[in-house]
């Protein structure tokens, strides 16, 4: 097992009920799994937990077997080796494209950080506009910097939250596609978050339904979406 | 349950630094409080029996009517600006926010200088026209004097205030008050003055807090009140044990005129209406009406600003000869360094703080920024006693590593140099500073600090690449309002700067106090210099943030 998690608990500070109610998965290395639920259902949380940015009340988190969080330990999010892709992607408006990009790649020197750069750049269709500050860009365009910027330090899982969200339905076929090729290509377990279930069952290897915080189906999408 | 993890996930260098500063904050007040119930000596009898009443009615007075007074210049001029259109309402929409350049002890002295036997005034009208004016009327030096000068350079505060809250209002709001048949004056008392309420309030008592604040003009008036007589018991009889008495009374003051404010201004905070609205469409007054509120303005404006300001330069082209050498240098100097060295640190603490705040939004962290911003409404004349008291205990704590590093040292050193009167212009001015910090965090948002951390930066690193730069003009703003306001700064210098140390400020109401006004202009000059530098960027950003 790749990514286990168990009995995670959670409650935001000023809410009534628990936010997220015994939480338990398990996740084969290179797995897309995708996350449905509507909006509300505490589906972002879950992803806040798994990058270190919130602290479950319970549970446990183990990541390729090292203990990410239980009772006694807590990795900090920058130790974790998690990429995220934010739901409003949060690129750094003082950096350029390629600041943005080359921001996760402290360990390395200049010369490898140009290379990867190069390649996520590649990766996701954005070579020409390097220079440009995250104002200059389109939404589809900020959208793949997001993307490159988490994919760039190479982490060892990918959380995708809502990737599609803010994007016409024409650009929303064409990079659905693109992710899916994207994820293929890494071969990097990934984690994503939609409330739209054409998403779902394109991308995902195994779809987990989520509703009030709580698990209510999992599956295979093509058994998930069957009416 | 306290988990383990809970403890490691918590303790970094923001949260132990946050520690050690609200504690190092905390400490001097507690000196207060610790000290009140000291068995009461002769003197307090003295004190409780014949003076203390009469501390009371003054510094009541003096807020009541300055209250009052500011309350309804601030509020009708801020009417004004913001509904009507009438000849130079832009110039005086920041031109009268200006009397705040000038701080209240200087405006006590040159209104006096003005206005008294040998002043310009009359000068002119004994030279001129031969008339002797009866004396009574041209006396500032009174109570009534002290609530002139305290309301005439102190209602920018509530202008500025209200202004901006009505500027925020729906122009429905005053439409349909006046579509119900209601004339404007109508409207003003029976629709505006109700819903600015708040705004009126949090204006009026920042007001009070600077007249409980005061030293400068009720010592050169020769008005007692608790300013006055915390200096005078410490100072003149050396009793420590009365001195902590008053304070604590005045802060019980204080503390009262706080819960007052809460509440009166009841729930509404003073800025809640954030989404898009119509703004008011300003009506243009034409003709006698348009005039009468030029008048009006231009009234405030000039006794406000433009007639002390226009006395101190012609004073300074009398004195400058004198008063511009070497020694003016190093007074400029002194200021100046003092101001930027606490700024800087003001800064760097508020921030600390603030960024450990917003991170752990939690009970602590409520507590931390609400300690932050006490030091603001705590009068000048406690918080020195607080930080006096508390840096002579330090002192006999260490004074076995002085004497370890020097055999002959003092037994007072810290509480005799320059690092006093710095950690008490922290207490008192880390407010402004925090409050320009937390509300440039609050801007920014969490969602790149954390895009940061999930890219493998820690708190601190990522403050420095992602935080810093993206709340820059939150910490520049800061650090002007902090720069200026401890330039201006009196009653904390003059009690605790080591000897013979002085400042612009100091030196100023030195000449005043010394019968020699003209001296003291050119000092003044600079203070104000600087501060209308700092209101003029300020209503330059802050016009550049509405649009
Ligand atoms: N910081 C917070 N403090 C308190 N409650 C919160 C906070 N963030 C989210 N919540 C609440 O927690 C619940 C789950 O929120 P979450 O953001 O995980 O939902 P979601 O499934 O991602 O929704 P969406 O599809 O709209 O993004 C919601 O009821 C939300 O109101
Ligand atoms: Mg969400």
């Amino acid at each position: 097992m790749f990514l286990k998690i168990e009995g995670l608990k959670f409650r935001y500070k000023n809410a009534k009920e628990e936010t997220i109610k015994d939480f338990s998965i398990d996740i084969n290395k290179g797995e897309t799994i995708s996350i449905f639920g509507e909006s509300g259902s505490g589906k972002s949380t879950i992803l806040r937990l798994l990058a270190g940015l919130e602290i479950p009340s319970s549970g446990l988190i183990k990541i390729d077997n090292d203990m990410i969080v239980n009772d006694k330990n807590f990795v900090l999010p920058e130790q974790r080796d998690v990429g995220m892709f934010f739901q409003d992607y949060a690129l750094f408006p003082h950096m350029t494209v390629a600041k943005n990009i080359k921001f996760g790649l402290k360990y390395m020197n200049k010369k490898q950080k140009n290379h990867r750069l190069q390649e996520v750049l590649d990766l996701v269709n954005l070579t020409g506009l390097k220079s440009r500050y995250p104002y200059e860009l389109s939404g589809g365009q900020q959208q793949r910097v997001a993307l490159a910027r988490a994919l760039a330090p190479k982490p060892s899982i990918l959380l995708l939250d809502e990737p599609f969200s803010n994007l016409d339905t024409d650009l929303q076929t064409k990079i659905r596609k693109e992710l899916k090729k994207i994820l293929n290509k890494t071969k990097i377990t990934s984690i994503f978050v939609t409330h739209d279930r054409e998403d779902s069952k394109s991308i995902a290897d195994r779809v987990i339904v989520l509703n009030q915080g709580k698990i209510i189906d999992k599956g295979k999408p093509k058994d998930i979406f069957k009416s | 349950m306290i988990k383990v993890r809970d403890i490691k996930s918590n303790i970094n260098l923001w949260s132990i630094l946050s520690l050690i500063f609200i504690i190092l904050i905390v400490l001097p007040n507690l000196n207060i409080f610790i000290n009140i119930f000291n068995e009461s000596n002769q003197n307090w009898n003295h004190i409780k029996e014949y003076l203390l009443k009469d501390y009371i009615i003054n510094s009541l007075t003096l807020i009541m009517f300055t209250g009052l007074f500011t309350i309804f210049i601030g509020t009708s001029l801020s009417w004004l600006i913001s509904v009507y259109d009438f000849p130079f309402r832009n110039f005086f929409k920041w031109g009268l926010i200006l009397p705040l350049a000038i701080p209240p002890y200087i405006g006590a002295y040159t209104y006096n200088g003005l206005l008294n036997y040998t002043g310009v005034i009359q000068s002119f009208l004994r030279n001129f026209y031969n008339i002797q004016v009866n004396q009574k009327y041209f006396n500032v030096m009174s109570i009534k004097g002290a609530i002139f000068i305290f309301t005439i350079f102190l209602f920018p505060y509530v202008y500025i205030i209200t202004k901006s809250y009505l500027e925020k209002q729906s122009s429905s709001l005053i439409e349909n008050a006046r579509v119900l048949g209601r004339n404007s004056m109508e409207t003003f008392v029976y629709v505006v003055l109700p819903i600015s309420r708040g705004a009126i309030i949090g204006g009026v008592s920042l007001v009070i807090l600077e007249v409980l604040n005061d030293y400068g003009v009720v010592k050169y008036f020769g008005i007692p009140t608790f300013s006055t007589a915390i200096f005078k018991t410490w100072f003149s009889m050396g009793d420590i044990d009365s001195a902590v008495k008053l304070a604590s009374i005045l802060m019980f003051l204080v503390f009262i005129i706080l819960i007052l404010e809460k509440f009166l201004r009841g729930r509404k905070k003073y800025s809640y209406t954030t989404s898009k609205i119509t703004p008011i469409s300003r009506k243009r007054l034409k003709g006698f009406k348009g005039k009468l509120a030029f008048s009006f303005c231009f009234l405030i404006f000039s006794i406000g600003f433009l007639i002390p300001t226009l006395q101190l330069i012609h004073w300074s082209l009398l004195t400058y000869k004198d008063i511009l050498n070497i020694r003016f240098v190093k007074l400029i100097v002194n200021s100046l360094s003092i101001a930027l060295i606490s700024s800087v640190l003001i800064i760097i603490i508020a921030i600390v703080i603030a960024n450990y705040c917003r991170l752990k939004n939690n009970f602590l962290s409520k507590i931390y920024s609400k300690t932050t911003l006490v030091g603001y409404s705590i009068p000048g004349a406690v918080i020195s006693i607080g930080v006096i008291l508390f840096f002579i205990n330090i002192d006999n704590r260490l004074y076995w590593v002085y004497k370890m590093i020097n055999k002959n040292s003092a037994k007072l050193v810290l509480s005799t140099s320059i690092i006093m009167l710095i950690f008490a212009y922290i207490m008192r001015f880390l407010a402004i500073g925090y409050n320009s910090i937390e509300s440039g965090f609050e801007k920014v948002g969490n969602k790149f600090f954390e895009a940061s951390r999930t890219l493998g930066m820690g708190i601190t690193e990522t403050f420095i690449k992602v935080d810093f730069k993206m709340i820059k003009p939150a910490i520049l703003s800061g650090f002007i309002l902090v720069f200026v306001d401890i330039l201006k700064e009196l009653p904390l210098t003059l009690i605790l700067r080591p000897f013979n140390f002085n400042t612009l400020s100091t030196k100023a109401f030195e000449y005043a106090s010394d019968e020699m006004i003209q001296e003291a202009s050119i000092a003044s000059l600079i203070i104000i210099i600087i501060s209308v530098i700092s209101i003029y960027f300020f209503y330059k950003a802050g016009n550049k943030e509405e649009v």
